[in-house]
């Protein structure tokens, strides 16, 4: 009997409201951090590529590691649906990757970068770039523990793509341009309006325009790199101090 | 499509709190999402129906607050809400100073249901 009002109705049918506001992503961005936590206390950059599929993410990493070396040792890790295609490209320039294929997943999460982790020399490691699933749209919104996000756009897409795919350009703090060796032959693109497009939707992230096959300004971009690196080594030295993979609760700082 | 793995997310936390709370029926559930999240409500619906299958959830009435997003010019000292994504601020009409004040949000704000 209801204890209420004394009715008929039986206890329970009362209905109890729970206030949560936690978010959707809380779980994905718990491991982010514990990845992120890992990365410090090694003094490793992570840097997330994030592109359409084809727009040369995978060139551009081979294209840079020789002139990174040997004072910036780079592994990668790589994300795509199917193959073991790229981590191989990579792996026939001496340097470390591990392939994370999908299956019929759109984006790589943190639990992925976590368990990739295990097969990566990380105490070895100055910057690791984790190579996103071709896609840009999904990438954006799973936070992997990276310290930077850089979007490629190649010239064969369109000038219009950061007005197309906002969230993913917004998310950027670094985009490239890709294949400027083409510009010669596609007339429609213009350097001018991605500048423009880019503004709209992304604030005040710089571009760099480039091509892996001529190296025009790849040495701009690995300044880039060797930048962020030293401001990140500034707070979080290499081999600062020692760190096991646990996974218990999580070290407060 | 990562909706999916977004409202995968919220099963979980749905099913964490409805055990500590000793609720076995969920009737109602609220979400909060911003519009810069990208997100689409009606595949968020999609994969709620599919994912409340066969659980606690399967008859709850699933409601979306949508947020538009919002920015703040830091310089002309403006608030507006950004249509489409275009961050420019319509007083100065530049961007760079402009930052988004709303539309990230993506959480559960609350959920009802009944005990046994």
């Amino acid at each position: 009997m209801c204890q209420t009002c004394g009715c008929g109705a039986t206890q329970g049918t009362e209905t109890e409201t729970v206030t949560v506001l936690e978010n959707l992503m809380a779980r994905n961005d718990r491991i982010a951090e514990h990845v992120r936590h890992h990365f410090d206390a090694h003094g490793v950059l992570a840097i997330n590529l994030m592109s359409s599929p084809g727009s040369g993410k995978t060139s551009l990493l081979e294209a840079i590691i020789q002139g990174l070396a040997p004072e910036i040792k780079v592994a990668v890790i790589e994300g795509d649906l199917e193959t073991e295609n790229d981590a191989a490209r990579i792996r026939r320039h001496g340097v470390p990757a591990v392939q994370i294929t999908t299956g019929v997943t759109c984006h790589l999460d943190a639990a992925m970068v976590h368990d990739a982790l295990d097969s990566l020399p990380i105490g070895d490691i100055d910057v690791l770039f984790i190579e996103n699933v071709g896609n840009l749209v999904c990438p954006a919104d799973f936070d992997l523990g990276q310290h930077a996000n850089v979007v490629l756009l190649s010239v064969t897409e369109g000038d219009d793509k950061p007005d197309k795919y906002p969230v993913i350009f917004r998310a950027a703090d670094m985009v490239l341009i890709t294949k400027t060796d083409l510009l010669p032959h596609i007339e429609e693109f213009d350097l001018a309006k991605v500048e423009q497009s880019l503004r709209r939707v992304g604030g005040d992230v710089p571009i760099l325009a480039l091509s892996a096959k001529t190296h025009a300004n790849l040495e701009a971009w690995c300044n880039w790199l060797r930048s962020r690196l030293a401001t990140h080594r500034l707070s979080c030295p290499k081999n600062g101090h020692a760190h096991d993979h646990s996974h218990g609760t999580p070290r407060i700082a | 499509m990562h909706e999916f793995s977004v409202m995968e997310g919220l099963m979980t936390l749905l099913a964490d709190h409805a055990q500590a709370h000793a609720i076995t029926r969920i009737t109602r559930v609220r979400l909060v999402v911003g519009q810069l999240r990208g997100l689409d409500v009606n595949q968020l619906r999609g994969c709620f129906d599919l994912l409340v299958e066969g659980t606690s959830a399967r008859s709850a009435t699933l409601e979306i607050d949508f947020v538009p997003a919002e920015g703040h010019c830091d310089r002309c000292d403006k608030t507006f809400v950004l249509p489409n994504f275009v961050l420019t601020c319509p007083v100065c009409g530049d961007s760079r100073a402009v930052r988004t004040t709303k539309g990230r949000e993506l959480y559960l704000e609350k959920f009802e249901g009944t005990k046994e």
